[in-house]
């Protein structure tokens, strides 16, 4: 293992420091999200710098439950990432299985085009995607939230470079017992593949939750808004200067789900990007 | 690795017959198992894509058309026309001269490195090549005295887009490489520090700017605090033309260490411990096995990072459209927020689609150079 | 069993149609903040947001079959907003649309032709003002129904121009009547009482470019024409150069923001803040805590500090999608019904600090003995619309960001308005 090892001892405390340091904005939203906002209107650095809540409230919260609508971009946020993610899981271990394993007609051309895909960036194509929706009056709609990000080939990408590394006697020897294809994809391979679903899964719901230029431009009904387009209506300016307490509160509820997930799947979030970097 | 089954062989006609009908069902079921994809793909990626291209091609107000679907125009390429062309341009030798000598320096680095051995002499002569071909030519044409750019603010916010990348790419491969290598190593201390490091990359755009632009409010931030406390006074982030695009790029810097850090560890990883050994039977110090083991077996993930990067803070829309809002006078406008802009707010849907495109282009290229530079090819 | 079945089907539908009859469902769309717990107390609200917020309220509360669904924008993004819902085929029912973007939205045709159907609706427009109905008209025809008439005012906090001497024998704060007579006040206050002279949002909204607006009308001349851009011209140097001197001086400062303005005047730290007259309302509530520093304030015209006065003025008028009538025609009329019925509340609205634009209201005495009314009278006879142009938004944007360069990064005077006359030539061009 690496370690600059002579330094080791001014080494590790400096960087404790400089990760505590590094997380102080972070700290700093948490604890404006507990103080009151009178308080906040007047003074932020109230203790501390105001990185500790004192005087503590839990009434920005509370607030935030019954007033606005940052439950309602909660739930859409929620709808929307889990919706995603549940069809990309679908749709591109379905897709890998047949890249990696079902040897058809055309696969290495149509892998070739699906390949290139991966270098049209999202800006390319929401302009059109846009008009497009427009005229089926998808917009406004989870399904238009969703279905753009369905046809990005990272997922198609990643599952077939794995399936590609399972050994081919377990596919032979099920063909063997009189598997159908179905049979294998769904008995076998899915079974084998939950380590690298869980990673895209993971990145996937992570996308999904913090897009912010599709949402911008397909919800314009403030019902509509996801958390993280709902976070940036109302950051500019009115409702700052009263309501900062309650702003900051509901960046803790956009962040929260995101920040649990990654601490308890760490490892995932870690070995997928490993994958994708090890290539 | 298979245990021979053994068969008994079939009649030649079968046999081929068999095969086939296997081929018909392979073909069947791959397609099958592929078609959801292929469906979505093709309908929310290829198609929007060329039909951006379409829509490039002609003058369409957004709203009119909305009203009325016979009101958008075909102008061909008059759209990428008024946005990379102008009236009355001249070459200038000395315009922007101090930009192109510097670009002229770095071909001639270039090419020196190919005949060092350092770089293979095809990607040199590519380099040299594009390089005298923007630098030399490309970078003297600019409008007359009663000349002009169509549009007066594109090429300024090609630039603030290029800086953007140019200062926020760099840093933040260059911390995440040292974070990495500093952090590469098994203790319950280090794997916390490493989820510190990470946390503010699985935060959203918005969360991010919301947080920021407090943190860098002269009334209201931390760091204003802090300066008012000790008797001094507070900068003005904002609002300052020369400071609002370091205030983004820090932004963008704290937010976006995480994913590089992590494919940094894994690179990390895969470097044989035999490879440290030696070098520190042999004496080497910290910074020696840095510099001669580490980084040149970390270049295939540098190349990575840095690609990856480049797409992503190309991309760059956020911080611009809610931290500076573009400004102070444009200084912090960039590409994606042009666009958005144009599209939705000027209504002006076919020239924000060649814009697209144009960003597009720009993006690839630039990813493709950088990833011929790196030697990866 | 079947017959049962029927019996329920029947009655499901039955109730579902009835249910449809009793309750019309609209949704309007408006920028003034969010007042999320409204009610219907029309009478104790405070401020644009709550009055208006209590208006609808209380017009959904009312037994008139009618439900409201409102949909707040924040300012900044509205008329973004607006085109994306337009765009997209689901525009909100009935919309709240400044004056100056009625001719960029009728000239495309997304607003409804309503003239034909106001009597119909029981809306008169002989009540209208002149104001009024300037406001509304664009090419001969009616696309909406106003609200109100809006100008930029000049609120003196009288405890600072006391202090500074600057205060005349009737009471009323002394307003300059020249750059240079404006700029000696500001350096007397400066050394009489060590507070800025005066605050306002420089470097977020465009009150700059109305404030600049402002001073070129009072030189009579304009910014831009029909087809022509008039942007850097003696009179708009000369503009740009008087609000300059205040920031070379330091007797203002340049760098706040609508909110940051807006609170150095509440906490006493300016003598003069320049902002709407919606704000009258809010900050005579703010007055009444005795934790503010503001105590007293007078709400004076925008002084004429050139030859003629003028002051810059817009107006808040409610309009409907041009496509409602034939999709929904119950949604229309619904529409239409709330938009009599904001119209029949102007007093209420007028509380903010607006003016109104109903005759009748305007002759009354409610109005006349509201809060600070009397001080800014005159308004009404020094404001200006900006003209009729369909690319307002787009040649307001290029003026705020040449104009913001100008005293945010120190770019030349004359560049800036030479760009910005390009630019703005441009717009007027396409």
């Amino acid at each position: 293992m690496v370690g600059l090892r002579g330094r080791n001892r001014i080494l590790m405390p400096l960087l404790t420091v400089i990760a505590v340091l590094w997380l102080v904005p972070v700290l700093w939203m948490v604890s404006m999200s507990l103080q009151p906002n009178e308080l906040l209107a007047r003074t932020t650095s109230n203790t501390l710098l105001g990185l500790i809540p004192v005087p503590f409230t839990f009434h920005n919260f509370i607030r935030l439950f019954t007033l606005g609508l940052t439950p309602r971009w909660f739930l859409n946020s929620m709808v929307v990432s889990i919706g995603m993610t549940t069809l990309v899981l679908a749709l591109s271990s379905m897709a890998g299985f047949a890249f990696a394993r079902i040897p058809f007609r055309g696969r290495n051309i149509l892998f070739a085009v699906v390949l290139a895909g991966l270098v049209i960036p999202e800006q390319a194509v929401f302009i059109p995607l846009y008009t497009m929706f427009a005229d089926w009056h998808w917009h406004n709609t989870y399904q238009a939230l969703i279905a753009p990000r369905l046809a990005v080939p990272i997922g198609v990408f990643l599952m077939t470079q794995f399936f590609r590394g399972i050994p081919s006697y377990i596919e032979e020897a099920a063909q063997l017992d009189g598997a159908n294809r179905w049979t294998i994809f769904s008995r076998i391979m899915l079974p084998l593949s939950i380590p690298a679903l869980t990673t895209l899964a993971i990145l996937t719901f992570l996308y999904a939750w913090n897009d912010y230029l599709w949402p911008l431009v397909s919800a314009n009904h403030k019902e509509m808004f996801t958390i993280t387009v709902g976070l940036a209506s109302i950051q500019s300016n009115f409702a700052q200067s009263e309501g900062l307490g309650r702003v900051m509160a509901s960046g803790v509820m956009a962040s929260l789900p995101m920040i649990l997930l990654f601490l308890v799947f760490q490892r995932y979030v870690v070995r997928g990007i490993a994958m994708g970097g090890g290539k | 690795m298979e245990t021979p089954v053994p068969i008994r062989p079939l009649p030649a006609g079968r046999k081929a017959a068999r095969r086939r009908a296997r081929g018909v069902q392979d073909n069947l079921e791959g397609y099958a198992f592929a078609a959801p994809f292929l469906v979505a793909y093709g309908l929310f990626l290829i198609y929007p894509f060329f039909k951006g291209i379409w829509i490039s091609l002609h003058d369409w107000n957004l709203l009119a058309v909305a009203f009325d679907p016979a009101a958008k125009k075909f102008v061909g390429l008059e759209n990428y026309i008024h946005m990379v062309w102008g009236r009355h341009l001249v070459w200038g030798v000395d315009h922007l001269v101090w930009a192109r000598l510097l670009g002229l320096a770095a071909v001639a680095a270039a090419v020196a490195f190919a005949s060092s051995g350092r770089l293979r002499w095809r990607t040199a002569i590519l380099f040299a090549v594009i390089g005298v071909l923007l630098f030399g030519v490309a970078l003297g044409i600019h409008p007359a005295s009663d000349g002009r750019w169509f549009d007066r603010r594109f090429w300024h916010i090609v630039w603030n887009t290029l800086l953007f990348v140019l200062l926020t790419v760099p840093s933040v491969t260059v911390i995440a490489l040292a974070l990495a290598v500093a952090l590469n190593r098994q203790s319950r201390h280090a794997a916390a520090l490493r989820t510190a490091f990470f946390l503010s990359q699985v935060l959203s755009v918005t969360v991010v700017t919301l947080i920021w632009q407090l943190m860098l409010s002269p009334k209201q931030g931390i760091l204003a605090n802090v300066m008012v406390a000790l008797g001094m006074r507070p900068i003005e982030w904002i609002t300052n033309a020369s400071l609002a695009m370091p205030a983004i790029v820090i932004t963008t810097v704290w937010w976006s260490i995480g994913f590089a850090m992590i494919i940094y560890l894994a690179g990390l990883q895969e470097i044989p411990d035999e490879l440290y050994e030696a070098a520190r039977i042999d004496g080497a110090g910290g910074w020696t096995i840095l510099r001669n083991i580490t980084l040149p077996a970390l270049s295939r993930t540098t190349t990575l990072v840095v690609v990856l990067q480049i797409i992503l803070q190309f991309q760059v829309f956020g911080q611009s459209h809610l931290i500076t809002r573009g400004g102070p006078n444009d200084s912090t406008q960039v590409l994606v927020r042009y666009i958005y802009q144009t599209a939705f707010q000027n209504s002006q849907l076919g020239y924000a689609s060649a814009l697209s495109v144009f960003l597009f282009i720009f993006m690839l290229g630039f990813s493709l150079l950088q990833a011929r530079a790196q030697g990866a090819d | 069993m079947k017959r049962a079945l029927t019996l329920l089907v029947a009655a499901l539908a039955l109730s579902l149609g009835a249910s449809a009859m009793a309750q019309t469902e609209i949704t309007l769309g408006r920028f003034f903040g969010a007042c999320e717990q409204a009610g219907t107390d029309i009478q104790s609200a405070v401020g644009e947001a709550c009055i208006i917020q209590t208006i609808i309220n209380a017009f959904s509360a009312a037994d008139n079959g009618v439900k409201v669904n409102t949909l707040p924008t924040d300012w900044g993004n509205y008329y973004d907003q607006l085109k994306a819902m337009f765009a997209a085929g689901n525009p909100p029912n009935i919309f709240v649309i400044h004056k100056h973007a009625i001719p960029e939205f009728a000239s495309l045709g997304a607003l409804a032709d309503l003239g034909p159907d106001l009597a119909k609706a029981g809306i008169d427009p002989s009540d209208w003002t002149a104001t009024g109905k300037a406001a509304v008209t664009y090419d001969g025809k009616i696309y909406a129904i106003p609200m109100d008439a809006h100008a930029n005012l000049w609120y003196v906090n009288m405890d600072i121009m006391k202090q500074a001497g600057l205060v005349n024998a009737d009471g009323t704060p002394m307003v300059p009547h020249s750059p240079e007579e404006m700029l000696q006040q500001a350096k007397t206050v400066k050394e009489k009482t060590g507070k800025d002279y005066l605050t306002a949002d420089f470097s977020q909204f465009p009150i700059g470019v109305r404030l600049v607006l402002s001073l070129v009308w009072q030189q009579n001349a304009e910014l831009f024409t029909a087809d022509k851009a008039n942007v850097d011209s003696p009179e708009a140097t000369k503009a740009v150069e008087t609000i300059l001197s205040l920031f070379k001086g330091g007797y203002a400062d340049p760098t706040l923001n609508y909110n940051d303005s807006m609170q150095a005047f509440i906490n006493g730290n300016a003598a003069v803040l320049v902002n709407g007259d919606w704000v009258v309302n809010s900050l005579d509530a703010q007055t009444q805590d005795p934790k503010v520093a503001l105590k007293h304030f007078y709400v004076a015209d925008f002084p004429t500090l050139f030859q003629t006065p003028a002051t810059w003025a817009d107006s808040h008028t409610w309009a409907i999608p041009s496509t409602l009538k034939k999709q929904n025609p119950d949604k229309y009329w619904a529409a239409l019904k709330l938009a009599k019925w904001i119209y029949d509340h102007d007093l209420d609205w007028a509380r903010t600090g607006h003016s109104s634009i109903s005759k009748s209201v305007v002759a009354s005495a409610a109005y006349a003995a509201q809060p600070h009314r009397q001080e800014y009278a005159n308004t009404v006879n020094i404001a200006r619309d900006v003209q009729q142009t369909t690319h307002y938004d787009a040649i307001q944007n290029v003026l705020n960001r040449e104009l913001q360069a100008i005293w945010l990064t120190g770019k030349p005077i004359d560049q800036a308005l030479k760009d910005a006359n390009g630019q703005v030539q441009d717009i007027l061009d396409r």
